[in-house]
Order: C-alpha cells, then sequence, then structure tokens
C-alpha cells in the first residue's frame, strides 16, 4: 500500500504545483534558516573532550571578597575566573590533585634562520597539561620533570609552526629562537582543534585556534613574560616585575584532573581550608567561598556561546513556527478541497486509516522536498553569513560547514515538522463523512 | 441479497427530531433490478446511504447478502462495503487528479489484491463499458456520458454482490442517458443485482419492479394492499 | 459594511483564520522587535568616534629582543614617523577609539577609595602630540604640554597632576558645573586636575547600542606609555594615506630591522573590526524578518485564494441577489482586515511581551511605540496587498454560478 500512497502522493503534487510548492516554500525556508543557525549553535555547544568533561576541573576562589562584586544584580555570583601568581603556585605545591597545570598566554617573536622574524602566540603551562587534555603528539614527548624543575628553554611546537620552520627535517632535538632566546624543541604536535577552545576561554575567542607553541611554565616567569591575555586587578600592584608576582592581579588559568566524586570533594576541602588559612593570614577579610566546575558547567558559566548566537536561535525558532503555522494552514486548504475525493474513497471502501495514511504519505513526501529546499537553502544561509563576519569569519568558519550529520538532520527535521504541522488537517481528513459528501450536490 | 425489515433513521438536533426513514422494510432478491422511487425529501437518497453501508441507521434490521450488519465498527463496515457494493453515482464522483485507469484501481486498491490481478480486472471492466481505449484519459477530457461509464466500470471491477446507483443518468443529456441505461440493463441480463434510485419515472418504468417511498415509508406499488393500510398516505391517483 | 455576517463565515473556518491570526501576530512581533534592534546597531555604529578617521592609520610594534634604551627607541621611531612627507602627527600609545582592548579605570570623586567610583572609563596615554595626532577637538581648556609629559612602563603606579576629559564623561562627573579646573581621583590618591576636555572620543570598546552612555567616557593622560609592545597612530595628510602607510614598513625598518610589525590597518579596517558582529547580525534580522513578511505574504493568498474558490456559489448568489463587483471586493478587504487587525493586537501584545523579556533576561534596549506602530502598518498593508488577487477573482464569478449550480 505504501507504494499506492506514494504513486498517490506525487501524480496529486504535481497536479496541485502552486498551492504545493508554496508549502514546499514555507517548509523550506523555515528549515533553512533554523539550521543555518542551529548548525553554529550545535558547533559551539559541543563536548571538546567526551572522555574527560567530568574529570577535568576549574576551580575558582573569592580572591577579591564581596567589595568588588556589583551589588544586586541576578544574585548569581561571579567569582574571578583567573589565579594570582601566589595562588597557582600554591596549588601547584600542595598536590592535591593527581594532575594538575597552571597556564598563561604568551606572545613571543620567531626568528627563522632565514627571513624576518614574526610573532607567535603560545602558551606557558605544565607538563601535565598534555597528558590531561589528551593532546596528541606527531614527534617526540612534552618536557620532562627535570626541565620544569630547571627552568630549562624547552619547548613543544605546534604542527604548523614545526613544518613552518623545518619543512624537510624533524623538529624534535633541534632549537629555535623565541623571543631572542634558544629553545630546544622535545616535541611536535599533532594537528589539534578542540572545540571550544575550552582550557582558556578567558582570554581571546573560545574558539580561535590552538596556540602554535607551548613553553614551561617556570620557564616563562624566570624570563618574567608578561601575559598576552587579560591581566585584572582590583588593587594596584606593587611596580616591577616582583610587583606583579606578589600582586592580587589575575592572570593565570588552572585545570586540576579530579578522577571521581571523592577526589572532588577533597579538592573542595582543600581549597576552602586555603581560603580559611589565607584569611587566618589576614589576606583575605571575608568568609571562603569557592567552585569547582567540569567543563561542561566552566564553559556554561563562562557564557561560551555568545549571547547573539542564543537570540538568533530563539529567533530562528520563531520563523521557524511561523513557516509551519503557514504551511498547516495551506495544508488544510489543501485537503478540504479534497473532501470529495476522501468522501468517494471511503464510500469505495476505504478505512479512516486507509485515508489517514494516504494523506500522512503525501505530507512525508511534501517534508522530504521541502528538507531538500532547506538543505540547499541552509548551505546558501551559511555561506552567507561566513561573508557577512568579515575577518571573524577565520575563528567561526570552521563551525558553518554542513557535515553529513547535519544534513541528515535537516532533512529529518523536516520531514517531522511537515508531518507534525499535517496532523490536525489529515486527521480532519479522516473525519469526512462519506454519506455527506456525496450527498451534497 | 437485500433486506431490511422496519428500518428507521432519525436525526435529532436539540430542538427537532426528523425521521428520514419510518419503518421501512424492503426486500431486493439476487439478480432483481428494483427502482426506488419517490419524491425530493422522501428519504430515497438516505435509503441508498444506509443500503451502502455509508451511514448507521437507528432502529430496525439490515441483511446484506445474509450478513446482519448491526453492531459492525467503521472498519468493517468499509471492508463490507468494498466487497460486496459498487457504487454509481449522480455526478459521477471521480478523481480528478486520477486518470481513467487509475480511478477504477480505487476499490481494487482497497482490497489488497496483488497487480497482475487488478490489472486483469480494470481492463475487463472497462472493456466491459467500452472505455479501454481511453485508460490513460482524465475524467476532464471526457464527456459526461463516458465518465458515468467509467464509474460503471469502477463499481463493476470489485466484482460486487449488489450494484447501488443514485440517479445514474441525473447529469446527462438524453442520448448519453439511453446509452447508459442500455448498459445497465445488459448488466442485469448478465444477473447483476441492481437497485436504482430516480425519480425519473420513465427511468423507473425500465427496471423490473419499483418501490415507491413517500416521507420514509415505502408504498409498493406492486402491492396495493400497503395502500389500504396506510390511509394517511393514499396517493392523489 | 457588514461585519456581524463576515465573522458568522470566519467562524465556519474557524482553525483557518486563527492560523492566518497567528502568523500576522507572531510576524508582527519578530519585525517590530527585529526593526528596533537593528536600529539600534545602526545607531551605535554611527557614532563618530571622534578623531579624524579618513586620515589615521595604525600599527602595532615590537622589537625582537628588547632594546636597551626602549623610550630612545621610541622616540627616534616617532621621530622618523613625524619626518615623513605627507604626515600631520603620530604618537605611541597604549590604545585608542575602536580598537578592541584597553586599560580601564574608575573615577573617583573624593580621595579615600572605600567609596565605589564616581564613573568607569578608559585611560589613553598620550604625548603633547597626542590631540593633533588623533585629531581631536578641544572644547575647553587646553591639551598637555611637552614639559608635562612623563614616562609610564608598565608596572608603575604612577599618579599624575592633570588630565583631558570627553565633554560626555566631563558631562557625567560633573552635572551642574563646568569640569574644567575640578579635580578628581584615580589610581592613586593624588588629586588629579581637568585641565582640558574635547569634543568627543570613544572608548576602545564599540558602542553597545544607541543609549550607550559609556561609549564616551575616556580620559587622557600625560604619559608616554614605555613597553615593548606600542600602537604606533599616525595622522597623515588628506589623500596621502594611501601611500604613506605604504612606506611606513621601509620606513621603520630602516631604523632597525630587529621590529615585527602587525596590523597595519587604516582606522576604515579599526571601524568595520568593531562592529563586524553588529554588521552581521543586522543582516541576519534584516533578511529573517524580509522573509517572514514574504511568507506570511504568500500564505494570506494561498489561504484566501482557497477561501475564495470554497464560496463561489456563495459569491454567485450574492451578486445574483444584487451585489455588484466592488461590493464583493469590500467584503473580502474587511475579511482581510478583521483578520489582520486581530493579528495586529495580538502582535502588539506580544511583541512588547518579548520585548520586556529580553531586556530582562538578555540585556537588549527597550522598544519604543514607533516600531510597534510601523510594524502593524506594515502587516496590515501586507495583508491588503495579498488579498488583493483573490478578492479581484472573487469579484469576478459571475452570477449565474447561483443558478447553475455546479
Amino acid at each position: 500500500m505504501l507504494g499506492y500512497y506514494l504513486h498517490l502522493a506525487l501524480r496529486t503534487l504535481r497536479r496541485n504545483v502552486i498551492l504545493t510548492s508554496l508549502i514546499i516554500a514555507a517548509v523550506g525556508v523555515g528549515i533553512g534558516a533554523y539550521m543555518t543557525i542551529l548548525t553554529v549553535l550545535i558547533a559551539m555547544s559541543g563536548d571538546p573532550i567526551p572522555d574527560r568533561s567530568d574529570t577535568l576541573f576549574v576551580p575558582q576562589i573569592d580572591v577579591w571578597g564581596p567589595n568588588t562584586r556589583p551589588k544586586g544584580g541576578t544574585g548569581e555570583i561571579r567569582l574571578p575566573p583567573q589565579f594570582t601568581y601566589r595562588d597557582v603556585t600554591a596549588f601547584m605545591q600542595a598536590h592535591s590533585a593527581p594532575h594538575q597545570a597552571a597556564m598563561y598566554p604568551v606572545a613571543l617573536d620567531v626568528t627563522p634562520p632565514k627571513g624576518i622574524a614574526f610573532s607567535q602566540v603560545g602558551r606557558a603551562t605544565h607538563r601535565d597539561f598534555f597528558s590531561m587534555f589528551e593532546v596528541p603528539f606527531a614527534a617526540g614527548a612534552a618536557w620532562s620533570v627535570q626541565d620544569e624543575t630547571d627552568r630549562a628553554d624547552v619547548v613543544v611546537l605546534g604542527k604548523t609552526l614545526a613544518g613552518k620552520l623545518f619543512p624537510n627535517s624533524s623538529a624534535v632535538g633541534q632549537t629555535v629562537s623565541l623571543g631572542g632566546r634558544l629553545y630546544r624543541i622535545t616535541g611536535v604536535l599533532e594537528a589539534w582543534s578542540p572545540t571550544p577552545r575550552f582550557y582558556d576561554v578567558v582570554n581571546g575567542n573560545a574558539f580561535s585556534e590552538v596556540e602554535d607553541f607551548f613553553i614551561p611554565f617556570t620557564t616563562a616567569i624566570g624570563h618574567q613574560m608578561q601575559t598576552n591575555g587579560n591581566y585584572n586587578c582590583a588593587v594596584l600592584p606593587s611596580s616591577g616585575w616582583a610587583g606583579r608576582l606578589s600582586s592580587e592581579c589575575i592572570w593565570f588559568g588552572f585545570w586540576a584532573e579530579l578522577p571521581n566524586a571523592t577526589a572532588v570533594r577533597n579538592y573542595r576541602q582543600y581549597l576552602l581550608n586555603y581560603s580559611a588559612e589565607q584569611r587566618r593570614l589576614g589576606r583575605f577579610h571575608w568568609p571562603p567561598l569557592v567552585q569547582l566546575s567540569n567543563v561542561h558547567q566552566w564553559l556554561s558559566l563562562m557564557h561560551v556561546i555568545p549571547d547573539e548566537v542564543r537570540v538568533n536561535s530563539l529567533l530562528a525558532f520563531g520563523f521557524l513556527t511561523v513557516c509551519l503555522v503557514n504551511a498547516v494552514g495551506l495544508m488544510l486548504a489543501r485537503f478540504s478541497a479534497r473532501a470529495s475525493e476522501f468522501g468517494v474513497r471511503r464510500a469505495l471502501g476505504a478505512t479512516r486509516t486507509d485515508i489517514f495514511l494516504q494523506c500522512l504519505t503525501e505530507t512525508a513526501v511534501v517534508g522530504v522536498l521541502g528538507g531538500m529546499l532547506g538543505l540547499a537553502l541552509t548551505a546558501l544561509g551559511l555561506a552567507a553569513n561566513r561573508a557577512s563576519l568579515g575577518y571573524l569569519a577565520q575563528y567561526v568558519g570552521g563551525l558553518m560547514r554542513l557535515d553529513p550529520a547535519v544534513m541528515a538532520l535537516t532533512v529529518a527535521l523536516a520531514v517531522g515538522a511537515t508531518l507534525c504541522s499535517g496532523l490536525y488537517p489529515t486527521w480532519r481528513a479522516t473525519r469526512v463523512q462519506p454519506a455527506l459528501q456525496l450527498k451534497a450536490q | 441479497m437485500l433486506k431490511m425489515t422496519h428500518l428507521s433513521k432519525v436525526y435529532r438536533t436539540e430542538v427537532v427530531e426528523t425521521y428520514a426513514l419510518r419503518d421501512f422494510s424492503i426486500h431486493v432478491k439476487e439478480g432483481e433490478f428494483v427502482a426506488v422511487t419517490g419524491p425530493s425529501g422522501s428519504g430515497k437518497t438516505t435509503f441508498l446511504t444506509i443500503a451502502g453501508l455509508l451511514e448507521e441507521f437507528t432502529g430496525g434490521q439490515y441483511q446484506l447478502d445474509g450478513a446482519d450488519v448491526h453492531g459492525l465498527n467503521d472498519n468493517q463496515r468499509s471492508r463490507l462495503r468494498n466487497q460486496k457494493i459498487g457504487f454509481i453515482f449522480q455526478s459521477f464522483n471521480l478523481i480528478p487528479d486520477l486518470n481513467v485507469f487509475d480511478n477504477v484501481d480505487v476499490p481494487l486498491r482497497y482490497r489488497r489484491l496483488p497487480g497482475a490481478e487488478r490489472r486483469k480486472r480494470i481492463n475487463e471492466a472497462l472493456e466491459r463499458v467500452g472505455l479501454l481505449a481511453r485508460s490513460k484519459h482524465y475524467p476532464a477530457e471526457l464527456s459526461g456520458g463516458q465518465q458515468q461509464r467509467v464509474a460503471i466500470a469502477r463499481a463493476l471491477a470489485g466484482g460486487p454482490r449488489l450494484l447501488l446507483a443514485d440517479e445514474p443518468t441525473g447529469n446527462l443529456d438524453t442520448q448519453m442517458a439511453r446509452g447508459v441505461m442500455q448498459l445497465l440493463e445488459e448488466l442485469h441480463r448478465d444477473g447483476a443485482t441492481i437497485v436504482m434510485v430516480t425519480h425519473d419515472p420513465e427511468l423507473a418504468a425500465r427496471a423490473q419492479r419499483e418501490v415507491r417511498i413517500v416521507d420514509g415509508q415505502v408504498i409498493d406499488l406492486a402491492a396495493p394492499t400497503h395502500l389500504v393500510e396506510n390511509p394517511a398516505t393514499r396517493p392523489a391517483v | 459594511m457588514e461585519i456581524v455576517p463576515i465573522l458568522s463565515a470566519l467562524k465556519r473556518n474557524k482553525v483557518g483564520a486563527i492560523l492566518v491570526t497567528l502568523q500576522i501576530a507572531l510576524t508582527l512581533a519578530v519585525i517590530a522587535n527585529g526593526m528596533s534592534i537593528i536600529q539600534g546597531h545602526l545607531a551605535a555604529m554611527g557614532r563618530p568616534s571622534g578623531i579624524d578617521e579618513a586620515n589615521i592609520f595604525t600599527l602595532q610594534n615590537h622589537w625582537v629582543g628588547e632594546p636597551e634604551n626602549l623610550r630612545a627607541s621610541i622616540e627616534e621611531d616617532l621621530a622618523a614617523l613625524r619626518g615623513m612627507p605627507g604626515v600631520v602627527d603620530a604618537e605611541a600609545t597604549n590604545s585608542y577609539p575602536l580598537r578592541g582592548g584597553g586599560w580601564g579605570w574608575g573615577i573617583r570623586l573624593k580621595p579615600d577609595s572605600s567609596n565605589g567610583g564616581a564613573a568607569g572609563t578608559t585611560l589613553y596615554f598620550n604625548d603633547a602630540h597626542g590631540l593633533d595626532a588623533m585629531g581631536l577637538k578641544l572644547v575647553a581648556g587646553r591639551w598637555f604640554s611637552s614639559s608635562e609629559i612623563e614616562e609610564m612602563r608598565i608596572d608603575d603606579e604612577k599618579g599624575v597632576p592633570s588630565a583631558v576629559l570627553t565633554s560626555a564623561l566631563a558631562k557625567k562627573l560633573f552635572p551642574k558645573s563646568a569640569a574644567l579646573g575640578q579635580v578628581i581621583y584615580m589610581i592613586t590618591d593624588q588629586p588629579v586636575h581637568v585641565i582640558g576636555v574635547v569634543d568627543r572620543a570613544q572608548t576602545p570598546w564599540p558602542a553597545q547600542g544607541f543609549g550607550d552612555e559609556g561609549a564616551e567616557y575616556s580620559t587622557f593622560l600625560p604619559l608616554q606609555f614605555v613597553a615593548n609592545q606600542m600602537n604606533y597612530l599616525v595622522r597623515t595628510r588628506p589623500g596621502q594615506l594611501a601611500a604613506v602607510m605604504r612606506a611606513v614598513p621601509d620606513r621603520l625598518y630602516a631604523v632597525t630591522r630587529q621590529r615585527v610589525i602587525d596590523q597595519l590597518m587604516p582606522f576604515s579596517e579599526t571601524r568595520t573590526r568593531a562592529y563586524q558582529i553588529q554588521k552581521s547580525e543586522s543582516w541576519l534580522l534584516g533578511t529573517v524578518c524580509g522573509l517572514l513578511l514574504a511568507i506570511t505574504g504568500l500564505g494570506t493568498v494561498g489561504l484566501t485564494m482557497y477561501w475564495v474558490a470554497q464560496r463561489r456559489r456563495q459569491i454567485g448568489m450574492r451578486r445574483a441577489l444584487g451585489a455588484r463587483r466592488v461590493d464583493i471586493l469590500r467584503y473580502f478587504h474587511t475579511e482581510n482586515l478583521l483578520i489582520a487587525g486581530s493579528g495586529a493586537l495580538l502582535g502588539v501584545a506580544g511583541g512588547l511581551g518579548a520585548n520586556l523579556w529580553m531586556a530582562t533576561h538578555m540585556g537588549t534596549a527597550r522598544m519604543s511605540w514607533v516600531y510597534i506602530g510601523i510594524g502593524a502598518l506594515i502587516v496590515l498593508v501586507l495583508c491588503q496587498l495579498a488579498v488583493l488577487w483573490p478578492a479581484y477573482r472573487a469579484a469576478c464569478v459571475p452570477p449565474s454560478l447561483a443558478t447553475r449550480g455546479l
């Protein structure tokens, strides 16, 4: 019977082109607009590190106290998103988590053997960074514990930079001039692009690329490298590098790996104890307040998905609703016009279910056609969106792609939405009373 | 074949009760060609829709081909309709989006017959009404008489036990009407049971027997005694 | 025109009428809010930055390996830039309007820091050339003189004796009196005298909307910023921008090659990047509103055509009973007006409600009545246009249809 219904559907659609086209257009345009926005939202909402997203945590302590927070508001307490030097070194030394890493972004000039120097953005961090975040190595490995203790001039290069500097040879073991000093290369990474770049969403764009080089935290501090990211102070620091390090200015990120609930509990307790001790020492003058967020919580807390995208999603959904309401009205019109046909079919022996399935099949065919139109329009919409973003496209352009999963979703959504819209008109069609239809001559 | 005993059909609204059929009895035997006549509003169309299992009745009994149809649900009635009854309507009621072949195909599809069987039956039915050459045409391309003949082919294709016709020539000119009536008579001669509703006495005369309905009740002209039993319905003869 | 029969006829087509009403309501809610948001973006993007945009370009400079005398290197670069043909003036600074990143601080009106600040501002560190380099307009007092300029390194805790404010900031801090000569406090407890007021200068952060007050809260301090990473801002004579920009890298490399020059761009590019997101948003919103109107319009056409087809006999009957063509036209237009009118009323409520929700939860600006009004007008006109063709077809139904029956 399905074959029959398809045969009927195609016949009917072909002979009522205008009305059918209007319905297909309504569905297609609505789906196209919605999927254009949804694609970006889906890409932005993805889990960047599925294996470990619930064992990696960002702690926060109340470094500046309640007086620095805005009064009133929504009651949501927002603790500072980064740490002072004092606090991260204390955390690292306490070893309260099996793996942990402090970090901050640095910018150094790369002086290649030939050609002029160019600036690159890198990250100063601890070696646990690579194991915690499952960073893939193409060659070599991270620097050793000894390197960290010695504040050695060692570096791990990203794939692109290594390829640029050493196109024909292995970079591992060679040296590169960074910021006027020679660093020994201990490892080269594979292409790695977590989306978002979750380990640092405070400095710069959360969806930008991974840094081009990594150096030990201790080395960067030893060479007095300033941060290439945000540097916020509640109280003015004393002058000089020593002043920076001893200040209450926050410019470091920190991640800890806590494998189970017990570890999480213990770590939270450690943070509270630490805050209480700082209060005892006269540094904090307020009760301890700490927060511990895993990857998802952190991304949500930091509003990684910009409000604009959320507003757009609402808007696109509203638009889709209007299009579907439109489709319902048009489908009602279509089926009502064929009330006598349904009456005849019932008279000739069709059950209500037969009529229902016939109309449903028609609706599904319209849905598939609408989905294909929606797919084409989504591709168009994404291209237009990318174009309108100008220079920002380099950051989020990768998010605006139609991969097979998204394409399947588009068509499925179109069919689903059309079927839902068609439910009422189809139900109405089955309620046609054959006697009334045939009597009304 | 078709046996109704003391059938009644009541339409109830908030304020008024209307009897479309009242104490209505009719017995059509297999192979008969019966014409059902009466003035407008007499209930002949209601009789037809009930006979065709398109509507439920309020009281009485109805046996179709020996089986009591009381208590059948909607699906069962559809099935029965599909198997036993062939309809012929005044305004043909062909589906405009489908061609002749597909129109005749409709009842066979609901019978879930295999493709080869359907094609055979359709071709045979179209041959019988003389329209095999027009299989691919659409109803809009045919004359009134041709459309009605397609409708008859559709009614025949399923091999029904009973043909119900509602003013089959009502929308046709004299010449086409004659052609259609000839076809019906041929079918009757070949053994079909036909019940035809009409208000045209000439047409009614071509049937075997005439049953007259007035105000929802039967006046069987073949049995004048009924007249006496119901003096209120004495016709103005 | 008889409203009652129209209403009762609509009641028989309840679902279809309700659907069209809902559509119109939703469309109105969306386009009213959309227009309001787009207008906010356009207003923000149209705000003048206060500097001589057409003739200014900027670049980022840093030396490879920190030079021995950073200050001298900066002065050498500035001398080279200022000496170039076609250049009006140049400065080396920490930031400038619409740059995207900069320094923020709080201004206090009293020395002690326990009470909150009176306003938040951005800090621009400039030398005596700053006024001419940026092309700012003084409206009161004076700019800094060379003797007043001190050095500012990145970790310094510098108190300054004087500052120049923008007029927007001056009005915020001193609403009732002139700012000139007043005293403010920032960074330290040392009093800072306001010695000048400039007409306008935007902060490095792009304006957030039409009413964004803080967009022009800028403070200029007589400090030469000294760091390895510097922003150079160069102002050229009219028409010379492209030529000077082309020549600058070579001129600076001639001083020393041990440097990296980044982000050399005219101010027009800075402005484009600053408002990229708002521009993209406006396009998106505009497209959606346009599509929405198209869909609603087409849907109305389709549905009304169907209603006309359904009521052909009725129309024929009316004509047979004496209605003229124009009466039929008026009937359908009135019917459409009733539906569109109810949809518009719903849409006004819906649009205002949505706007309120967005203002509370997403910080969107409140919508003025003008947009609702314009939106309602657009929607009503669109519906009337949509019904023109179907109504005309209805009016063409011949009166003979009443008798013909089929």
